[in-house]
């Protein structure tokens, strides 16, 4: 079967300054996507994984290169067709309601009428926005933006999600809310493509990652594979003095085995927030 | 999997998101306001002649009201439903659907082209109304001045709002046009207007050009002529009279001038729109 995406040798120059001095966002980039995984696309702010989505969906034009999604090139139309996508900050029609807009969007994607709205009740209640769905999307906090967004990804029930930052700007119960959901995706059989700078989320939550620098791939595998923790674990004990850890040492060694850290433990402080705030309230009750 | 062939039905979901989000615009509720009260106040100016010209006075300036706020709303709606598209990114998510570009700008021209001929209607239909009304007046003030019963004729009137409409979507197109490439809603505002003032007057320049003599005059007239429709065309002959209504063949005749400049420019849009980085 083809890769969810696939890009090979992507070049993208954006045009910049008067005299054709020219930006390059993305360079010589050679990525595939298998299905199936939820692959994280990671780097620092203009690292270039904006651009490299929009040429995947053909909304720029590669200055050198190819795209193909499910084998299919990016510049044909029925390559979109399997995909949904969720645009970084997304913003939509404020004439409309939330309830509206996935119509209009599940419309746009093909779905009849008498389907129409049985799927718009569904992936609005998978976001968590059925209390919100009859307001009018002008009225939306950034976090409902990013929920109402992705039900219209989701509304015609796609293959591979595409999803730009969709915790930027979102607190952390609701990213919390958006990680299940997007595991949820994955083990329904969805791909999930998704970028973040994020990078403590997106090790809980990828099966895979790429790191992006200046345009370029300069990482690329499993989470464990790049951070060494294949064969590595953590273990969270009483605390020990410098004389105890010196011992444990020891008995390590005996064993073959090497103590690579001792740091403060605890819960952290995310856990505390989401303990504490609440996770029931990531169903969609904010007001 | 299936291909996605190009979709009138697409075409026609973005025209309807396109008027819906027209017409709930505070801007445009003022441009319709505005003309309304022009032809309505138009009926409170009468200390004219009685009788047939006060008539064509108030035909006169309702017509002129709708080709002035028609002019102003048509350039500023299309370039600003095009560009909120752009700048709101709601572009973004649309044309990453199975979306094709064509049915997207081709659907915001018919949006466009359903608002003017609201627009057109509406205030076609109020200006019947008040002629029909002071119509009446004036035939109970001076029978013998209407002995022939109505001199108005009211197909006349609706031929009139018609080509007022054909106008109105040529210009449409022409402003799309720029604005498919241009990098800001104002650059397309002022070409808008550029164009309005083209073809409203290029029949002014050929005639002064020709009139002239002058070879290089006649080639510009000529030039503008092929590269902008003229707006004398689809207008009126002064008249309200029913004898003077065209026929049939040259109603259509004026329709296919105007549908197919407006669809020409639409179609060149869809060329220059085609590669545009969202
Ligand atoms: N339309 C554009 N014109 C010029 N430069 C652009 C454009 N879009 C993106 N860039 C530049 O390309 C680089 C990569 O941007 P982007 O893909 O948005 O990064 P990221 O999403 O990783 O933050 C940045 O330096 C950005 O300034
Ligand atoms: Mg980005």
């Amino acid at each position: 079967m083809a890769p969810a995406l696939e890009t090979r040798g992507l070049v993208k120059d954006f045009p910049v300054g008067l005299r054709g001095v020219k930006l390059r966002a993305v360079d010589h980039l050679d990525l595939t996507v298998p299905a199936g995984v939820i692959y994280g696309l990671l780097g620092p702010n203009g690292s270039g994984k904006s651009t490299t989505i929009k040429a995947l969906l053909g909304l720029v034009t590669p200055s050198a290169g190819e795209c193909r999604i499910f084998g299919r090139p990016s510049g044909e139309v029925a390559a979109r067709r399997e995909v949904g996508y969720l645009p970084e900050a997304p913003y939509f029609y404020r004439h409309l309601t939330g309830r509206e807009l996935v119509g209009f969007y599940g419309r746009m994607c093909g779905l009849g009428r008498r389907e129409l709205a049985g799927r718009v009740e569904t992936v609005v209640a998978q976001v968590g926005m059925t209390g919100a769905a009859d307001r009018a999307v002008e009225t939306y906090s950034k976090g409902m933006l990013q929920r109402i967004g992705l039900a219209q990804a989701l509304v015609h029930d796609p293959r591979l999600l595409i999803l730009d930052e969709p915790t930027a700007g979102v607190d952390p119960v609701g990213s919390a809310a958006m990680a299940d959901l997007i595991r949820g995706l994955r083990d329904a059989g969805k791909t999930v493509l998704l970028t973040s700078h994020l990078l403590g989320q997106m090790e809980a939550l990828c099966d895979r990652v790429a790191i992006l620098d200046r345009g370029r791939l300069v990482a690329e595998g499993t989470v464990a594979e790049l951070t060494g923790g294949a064969g590595r674990q953590q273990l969270e004990v009483d605390r020990l003095d410098e004389a105890q850890v010196t011992e444990l040492r020891a008995w390590l060694a005996a064993r073959g085995c090497g103590l690579h850290g001792v740091a403060a433990g605890g819960r952290g402080l995310d856990a505390v927030f989401l303990e504490r705030v609440g996770r029931d309230r990531a169903g969609g009750k904010e007001a | 999997m299936k291909g996605a062939p190009f979709s009138f039905l697409r075409l026609g979901l973005v025209a309807q998101n396109t008027l819906r989000e027209a017409v709930r615009q505070r801007l445009l509720h003022l441009f319709v306001g505005l003309a309304l009260a022009l032809v309505l106040g138009a009926r409170g100016l009468r200390d004219f002649n009685f009788g047939a010209p006060e008539l064509k006075f108030l035909a006169d300036c309702g017509f002129g009201a709708m080709t002035l706020f028609g002019s102003a709303l048509t350039i500023a709606a299309t370039a600003q439903l095009f560009f909120s598209e752009l700048e709101n990114r709601t572009a973004l998510t649309l044309l990453a659907k199975p979306v094709w570009r064509a049915e997207f700008l081709l659907g915001k021209l018919l949006g466009v082209a359903l608002l003017t001929a609201l627009f057109c209607a509406l205030l076609t239909g109020l200006l019947a109304a008040v002629l029909w009304v002071r119509e009446g007046e004036l035939m109970a003030l001076d029978p013998e001045g209407f002995r022939g019963g109505r001199a108005v004729s009211y197909a006349m009137v609706a031929l009139g709002g018609s080509l007022q409409w054909l106008r109105l979507v040529v210009l449409a197109a022409f402003t799309l046009l720029v604005a498919s490439f241009a990098r800001t809603q104002v650059f397309a505002v002022v070409c808008g207007f550029g164009v309005l003032v083209i073809c409203h007057l290029q029949h002014l320049a050929q005639e002064a050009y020709t009139r002239a003599g002058s070879a290089v005059g006649v080639a510009l007239g000529g030039f503008l002529g092929g590269m902008f429709p003229n707006f004398q065309v689809l207008s009126l002959a002064d008249s309200l009279d029913a004898a003077d209504l065209p026929s049939l063949a040259t109603w259509a005749r004026l329709t296919a001038y105007g549908l197919g400049w407006a669809v020409a420019a639409g179609l060149l849009a869809v060329l220059s729109f085609r590669r545009r980085e969202i």
